[in-house]
């Protein structure tokens, strides 16, 4: 195994990985963590401002997944690539390269969805 | 003062970024003929591999400098979108940072599928993955346009 091929699967592993962790992490709120910028605190999970103030009071504190979601579909990533640069060639060698820019497209599309609700307001 | 300054550099940055991608992808998908003698046969004339280290770098920090600037947004500016019901705006900003980021993820893809030597069996993933990011920065360039300005002309 060259250090070559290695650092390919890894990087081509991470890439399709990250964008289908990242999707399955918007689609089911599973950041890894959530900032509140206006308080400059940071919390581990998923957290909803109603969780801990009330309601009416939840602009004051406002949520931020964005940078959990991408540190979520790091970690899957990572995960991904790590193992694909371990396992032997042959077993990566008949999956198709398209992969990897196929799943980027599922999950561009798959947050298209997500992100309707915006324009039904 | 702060936040300012850094959209204002977060900008210079995603100019220097949107030529170097659409000079490689047109390069890549529409390589002109030698000798150029027209300004767009120039334009697609050039190396497009040796756009793929500065492409990255210039990425990396625009992505970076976003992400900062997105904390002062969040709590100082979408209260006003919200409240002025530019809701449309919101959702094709929260598609630019999702394409932001799945591009952070396939960015060592793109690294490696441009190392020098090219490999001849990566030419087609070469070519998708940079019309993706080609799409992913005019994107991320033209609604981070909109929404900078969406409280001032045309308003």
């Amino acid at each position: 195994m060259t250090s070559s091929n290695a650092s390919r699967r890894f990087a081509f592993a991470f890439g399709a990985a990250f964008a289908l962790c990242y999707a399955i992490a918007v689609g089911w709120q599973l950041a890894l963590f959530t900032v509140f910028p206006s308080l400059g605190i940071v919390l581990p999970g998923t957290v909803q401002s109603r969780d801990y103030a009330d309601p009416a009071l939840g602009f004051l504190a406002p949520a931020m997944y964005w940078y959990g979601w991408t540190a979520t579909a790091a970690l899957g990533a990572l995960a991904a690539g790590l193992t694909a640069a371990l396992v032997p060639q042959s077993w990566t060698r008949r999956l198709w390269l398209g992969w990897l820019w196929a799943v980027p497209l599922i999950a561009m599309a798959a947050c298209v969805y997500f992100t309707l609700p915006w324009f039904r307001l | 003062m702060t936040a300012t300054v850094l959209l204002i550099l977060h900008g210079l940055v995603a100019v220097a970024l949107l030529g170097a991608i659409t000079h490689q992808t047109l390069a890549t998908w529409a390589p002109a003929s030698s000798p150029a003698s027209s300004f767009f046969g120039r334009f697609r004339a050039v190396p497009s591999a040796s756009f793929a280290n500065a492409f990255v770098v210039l990425y990396v920090i625009a992505a970076a400098l976003g992400a900062f600037v997105y904390l002062y947004f969040r709590v100082d500016v979408r209260p006003q979108l919200e409240r002025d019901a530019h809701f449309s705006a919101l959702g094709l900003f929260d598609l630019k940072e999702h394409f932001v980021s799945i591009g952070l993820g396939l960015l060592p893809a793109y690294w490696v599928s441009w190392r020098q030597p090219l490999a001849e069996d990566l030419r087609s993933t070469r070519a998708a993955l940079t019309a993706i990011f080609a799409f992913v920065v005019w994107w991320s360039y033209l609604i981070g346009h909109i929404l900078n300005n969406i409280l001032g002309f045309g308003s």
